[in-house]
């Protein structure tokens, strides 16, 4: 970590902590009781009407057809076609229910996993001695050992074994089952427990940090570099080589399957009782070959890519603003929201924070709607979409673990033109994570 | 770092940050058209991957070059990033020979050295 500590954190400090975490479990409970109890509890009446109306129109059509009234192939007559609009309303209510449910239960379990992260990390470290958070009889420019990577590691031993359930558990949510989830959450959930303790030590070890005695490279070819800064680019670059296999056997899949634009295109051709391979952008596209594809199952992908470049902008803001020497007040509504350094730098990582969690919600709301109409996991389709885009999920959700220090660091000891560098790290690890998505969502839902 | 590199008044993040946001609404948008607007003619396949793959270079480079700072820090972080290109590449080239078509469908030079003849043909 950081090569010395200089500031003299107070346990008063660690406990403003709680004070975030108090404020992000309000918001988390607040929405989950708006979005995913009243307006869900409210579509969820709809859903019932609208199946009920559904099961009687079919009925009609059923009976119409037992009495010999109409064929059941003509599709030309009413009671079909009344048949038919009522199935597309029960669908779309049904939709709309789940969008409101999901994003309320995300909502609620993401504060709840903030809250853990920023309790266990404030009280942790606030049950040390005031006196033992001085670090600086190791001698400034001494380079620390440091357990939280082992611990860190532990947990994402643990949090992978409990993976299998973990994901049944996030099954549950799509389907709007709160409680069979519990279970199946919680060996992953000890796993992020323990891996929220190692971040927390980390926490301790990097906070006191000022920005003096960063640790430089010696040898080539990082020579004169920043130690730090060049760790976080090999590790970016290792991660590279994960999405590029989750991309590669996407690619490789693709080339293979007999998608309705391969056989528009006359590249492929399908044997008797073959049926046209469905992608996610099938689903989600406009034309797309599901035939449920329309604007609005475009949208949270598109408003996704919107909100990541948006957050890659605002945290290059914090950093340009922690950089200045000379902070300018702007005018109008910008400048109450930011009067000072502090508070700007602060403010740009909370909007950071608030469009990545916007991400993780809209994620979820979409994969609920894409399992609700039959892509699931199950297909080498839906595994390939899943993997790729969950796997995106997790690092924009650790990304907005570590933002929630970043802005607890701006709210207490706070960057400046010293020790920005830590933003700018953290940085390049989220510009990264935008990188990915932008080859990510033109290959699964575009093309 | 960028910022003190003035077009327009306005530093080259905001530039960057609104070039990016251009080519994503055009990159969406483009996708609403399934002919070219105005004729009859079907959007091909190929011109949709030409659209996809020249936009997502132009952000990747946005992104890589101002907001990762390649274009300003030393070059050995450049390096370091095009790195992977070569895993990559060999990737894809693992893609075209495991393909279904790849052992018979693929031309002389995409192989080994087999002396111009496909493996089935040997």
């Amino acid at each position: 970590m950081s090569g010395g500590g200089h500031s003299d954190v107070k346990n008063a400090v660690w406990m403003r902590a709680l004070l975030m975490a108090g404020i992000i479990l309000g918001l988390g409970v607040a929405s989950y009781v708006g979005l995913g109890v009243v307006v869900a509890g409210m579509k969820e009446t709809t859903w019932d009407e609208e199946a009920d109306h559904f099961h009687d129109a079919e009925k009609d059509w059923k009976d119409a057809v037992a009495a010999g009234t109409i064929e059941s192939d003509d599709t030309s007559a009413e009671l079909y076609i009344a048949k038919e609009a009522a199935h597309h309303h029960e669908i779309d209510a049904h939709l709309s229910y789940l969008t409101y449910r999901v994003a309320g239960l995300t909502m609620l379990f993401v504060s709840i996993i903030f809250t853990a992260f920023l309790v266990i990390s404030g009280v942790l470290n606030s049950a040390q001695p005031d006196d033992e958070h001085h670090d600086d009889h190791h001698g400034h420019e001494e380079h620390h050992g440091s357990a939280s990577p082992i611990i860190f590691a532990f947990g994402c031993m643990l949090f992978l074994i409990g993976f299998p359930d973990f994901a049944d558990g996030l099954h549950s949510l799509m389907l709007g089952s709160g409680s069979d989830a519990i279970s199946d959450l919680s060996v992953g959930m000890i796993g992020l427990t323990i891996i929220t303790i190692g971040i927390a030590n980390w926490w301790r070890e990097d906070l006191p940090f000022k920005g003096y005695g960063e640790q430089i490279a010696t040898s080539d070819p990082f020579a004169g570099q920043h130690i730090r800064k060049a760790g976080i680019w090999v590790f970016l670059m290792s991660e590279v080589m994960v999405f590029a296999t989750f991309f590669s056997s996407y690619l490789r899949m693709r080339t293979e399957w007999c998608t309705k634009w391969a056989f528009d295109e006359g590249t492929c051709t399908l044997e008797d009782g073959e049926t046209l391979a469905m992608t996610a952008s099938d689903y989600l596209r406009p034309g797309g070959a599901a035939g449920t594809g329309d604007f609005w199952t475009l949208l949270p992908g598109a408003i996704n890519t919107f909100a990541l470049i948006i957050s890659s902008y605002t945290i290059v803001l914090a950093l340009k603003v922690a950089k200045s020497h000379d902070y300018k007040v702007p005018t109008g509504f910008m400048g109450k929201l930011m009067p000072d350094k502090k508070s700007a730098i602060r403010n740009y990582l909370i909007i950071t924070l608030a469009l990545g969690t916007m991400f993780i919600v809209l994620k979820l709301v979409e994969w609920s709607h894409l399992i609700a109409e039959g892509f699931t996991v199950g297909s080498q389709e839906g595994s390939i979409f899943y993997i790729s885009t969950g796997a995106h999920g997790v690092h924009v959700f650790a990304g907005l673990l570590i933002m929630l220090y970043m802005i607890f660091k701006a709210d207490t000891v706070e960057w400046d033109e010293d020790n920005a560098q830590g933003i700018e790290y953290f940085g390049l690890y989220w510009h990264f994570v935008d990188l990915a998505w932008v080859v990510i969502f033109p290959a699964f839902y575009l093309y | 770092m960028g910022e003190h590199k003035l077009i327009m008044g306005k530093d080259i993040y905001f530039w960057n940050f609104i070039i990016l946001m251009f080519f994503t609404l055009f990159e969406v948008g483009a996708v609403f058209f399934e002919k070219y607007p105005g004729t009859n003619t079907r959007v091909s396949v190929y011109v949709v991957w030409g659209i996809l793959i020249v936009v997502g270079i132009i952000k990747g480079f946005g992104i890589g070059a101002f907001f990762m700072h390649l274009w300003d820090d030393p070059k050995i972080y450049l390096r370091v990033a095009l790195f992977p290109t070569l895993f990559v590449l060999l990737m894809l080239w693992g893609i075209g020979l495991s393909n279904p078509e790849g052992v018979n469908g693929l031309p002389g030079w995409c192989t080994p050295d087999w002396g111009e003849q496909y493996a089935t043909e040997r």
